[in-house]
């Protein structure tokens, strides 16, 4: 592709200079170099800001060679150097005129808006180095009239630069943290560091899902626990038929997730909903814990654990450390039954010796999950 | 007792039941934006154009179209800035995406983060959702479209994508623009995005899935296309011709309208009001011209087409009128 073409240059005439500031926007940034300092670089379009007239502005460049017509240039930099404020760690650094370069194609051009001729002024950051924890602002003066609005970018410690725009009405950037890292430090270092036991530890994952699939999801499973939990006053046979239950659901959950039996989840869930309505009923009409309930909870137990693996089957388990995984599962449901039971426990637990618990606690508790237990069975069904 | 109990418990069942259905009436399911056909949507006759007195104009600062339920177009008012830049607010499940911010920065004359968080709290009231997070993203790097970026910096439960190239490309997740085409998810309305550098260095076309809108910027619109890098700008063209061969499109939407109804004949530069202005959507037709000029132009200047002028590397202000 050719440059441009003069001759289509030429044959065209200049219209007058539109209004708005917008591709001439002055640029600020700030960047780490080399030399141990840090260096602010200004892009501005000095012949359409307060510091120059375009014709002094087209002067210095067309008359560089004259120290006189550079005299109303050093002026502006000099403005530069003291209007734009850098401010590290809390305190106001000086800026040092490093070099620049000015350029220009024609005066008209200088004076079009349309057509920026920006000029490129280095300073150096005077000071100590900015360090990964610095917290940086960059301010303009109120007397400093520059093409707005400016585009402030730092290119620091972070990975990615940090931009930020200052206009007429906002000259301060603000704190600008160099590290990259935005307001709420601690909830970034948290997600982080769950993130990095996750990935040293990938089991942890899936305890943690098995925990959910009792608390909040698995409210079925909580509220079968519960309804033994009513029965029993006595520690012992809770823990028997828990137990019970437990042993039963991690059968038939490994069984069903490494595919050796299947359960149609319409034909396990209702089952599931009639053994919670069954235990609540029962806990209604038994004084105490009969011999047979511990084979109807083992055989509940299967049911749930059923109910489990269906569960389970909507994640995908991984592949190669599929057994782990299923184990680090159903760890994580046994840590869930039993923060059920504890917290049961610290409800209930010290009213069990009150002659009318049963009565006035257990009953009417039975009485709820029963119709808990109807009410997701005959809603299973449907 | 029996009864008693059976009583008891059939109650509690139904008062399940019962608080089920009164959730279910309270708790709205999530919004849809299924792909399978266009989601239509309505342009208006006319923008709002400016006037003949800047000074002398009456009408809001920034004008709000509803496209469709869930698609806003934006635009500055011409008496405020003659750019009169279009803005775009598209809706998704908890999450609003603000393209491009206007060319003007103050607040006062264009109150252009208050009209977002008005548009938003109606969006919300009306499709029962809240706390709604906004994205503030840009089409491209060009200072007339994010002037008043800095009225959302403050703002909570939002996402400033940057003002930086390298910003703009983690965002998105570019690892190779701009020849890549990424999926971005905005809560569950599926969007395409594409790198079209061309008009500048960073520029992002958006694809939605929903509308079937794509929405072009400033690298193709009706006006004067000021291309700084030929070369990139023609890829970028095909690069959207082949999208639009992937996936339907219903309309081009883009960030400006600079020409009038006459063909080849824009408005003069600066102006800040536009009578008879043509619709700002486009067709396909025009960009398969935009597509046929890629292999004809091979200099550069300014090349005039019934529905947009190419300023191929000419210097902005330059313009066709006498
Ligand atoms: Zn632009």
């Amino acid at each position: 592709m050719t440059k441009l073409a003069g001759c289509i240059i030429l044959s065209l005439a200049w219209l007058p200079a539109a209004h708005a500031h917008m591709l001439n926007m002055t640029e600020i940034q700030i960047a780490a170099d080399t030399t141990a300092n840090a260096t602010v670089t200004v892009r501005i379009d000095l012949g359409q800001s307060g510091l120059m007239t375009p014709e002094s502005y087209w002067d210095a460049v067309s008359g560089a060679d004259l120290p006189q017509k550079n005299e109303v240039l050093n002026r502006a930099l000099e403005a530069l150097e003291s209007k734009i404020e850098v401010v590290v760690d809390g305190g106001l650094r000086d800026l040092k005129l490093r070099d620049y370069q000015i350029k220009a194609v024609s005066l008209e051009a200088i004076e079009n808006p349309l057509t920026p001729q920006m000029t490129e002024v280095r300073f150096a950051l005077t000071g100590a180095m900015p360090t990964s924890e610095s917290i940086i602002a960059i301010r303009l003066k109120d007397t400093l009239d520059v093409p707005w609005p400016c585009l402030v970018r730092v290119d620091y410690f972070a990975a990615l630069p940090i931009s930020r725009l200052l206009t007429e009405e906002a000259r301060s950037s603000g704190e600008i943290r160099l590290d990259g890292s935005r307001a709420e430090p601690g909830a970034d270092f948290l997600i982080s560091a769950v993130l990095k036991l996750q990935a040293w530890l990938p089991s942890l994952t899936w305890l943690m899902v098995g925990v959910q699939h009792i608390i909040p999801m698995g409210s079925d499973h909580m509220v079968f626990i519960l309804g033994l939990f009513f029965l029993s006053t006595k520690l012992a046979s809770l823990l028997l038929q828990v137990t019970a239950f437990t042993l039963a659901h991690s059968v038939t959950l490994a069984l069903t997730t490494l595919g050796y039996i299947a359960a149609p989840a319409h034909f396990v869930e209702p089952l599931i909903a009639a053994s919670i309505l069954y235990v609540a009923i029962d806990n209604l009409y038994s004084r105490k814990v009969a011999k047979w309930r511990l084979l109807v909870v083992t055989g509940f137990g299967l049911l749930h654990g059923m109910g489990f693996a269906s569960a389970l089957s909507e994640l995908a388990l991984p592949e190669d450390s599929m057994l782990s995984a299923l184990m680090f599962f159903n760890l994580g449901v046994e840590i869930g039954q039993i923060a059920v039971l504890f917290i049961a426990y610290v409800v209930f637990g010290w009213l069990q010796n009150w002659p009318l618990y049963r009565q006035r606690v257990a009953e009417p508790a039975s009485m709820t999950i029963a119709g808990i237990g109807l009410y997701w069975l005959i809603k299973r069904l449907a | 007792m029996l009864i008693k109990r059976g009583l008891a418990i059939v109650m509690v069942a139904t008062g399940i039941f019962a608080m089920e259905v009164a959730m279910s009436v309270i708790m709205k399911g999530d919004l849809l934006f299924p792909s399978n056909a266009a989601a239509p949507g309505q342009f208006p006759e006319q923008w709002i154009h400016g006037s003949k007195s800047a000074m002398d104009n009456t009408d809001p600062a920034v004008q709000v179209h509803r496209y469709n339920e869930h698609t806003y177009i934006l635009r500055e008012n011409k008496a405020i800035n003659y750019e009169g830049a279009f803005m775009y607010v598209f809706f998704g499940n908890g999450v609003a995406l603000l393209i491009d911010q206007g060319s003007t920065s103050s607040p006062a004359l264009f109150p252009l983060r208050e009209v977002v968080d008005e548009l938003i709290a109606n969006w919300e009231e009306e499709f029962d959702q809240s706390s709604t997070h906004l994205i503030v993203a840009n089409s491209h790097l060009h200072g007339d479209h994010y002037a008043a970026w800095n009225q959302f910096v403050d703002r909570e439960n939002t996402t400033m994508v940057g003002l930086t190239h390298e910003e703009m490309m983690h965002y998105w997740g570019f690892s190779n623009y701009p020849d890549e085409r990424l999926e971005f998810d905005l809560g569950g309305r599926k969007f395409v995005i594409t790198g079209t550098p061309g008009h500048q260095s960073s520029e992002i076309a958006l694809y939605d899935e929903w509308t079937d809108l794509l929405y072009t910027g400033d690298m193709f619109y009706r006006g004067r296309l000021y291309l700084e890098d030929w070369d990139a700008w023609a890829a970028s063209i095909k690069r959207l011709r082949a999208m639009a061969d992937d996936y339907p499109v219903s309309y081009l939407i883009n960030n400006h309208i600079e020409m009038t109804k006459t063909p080849m004949v824009d408005y003069p530069i600066g102006t800040t009001w536009q009578p008879n202005e043509p619709p700002m959507q486009m067709s396909l037709e025009m960009l398969d011209e935009a597509v046929k000029a890629t292999e004809v132009i091979n200099q550069a200047g300014i090349y005039k087409y019934p529905d947009f002028l190419i300023y191929n590397e000419v210097p902005w202000a330059y313009t066709t009128d006498p």
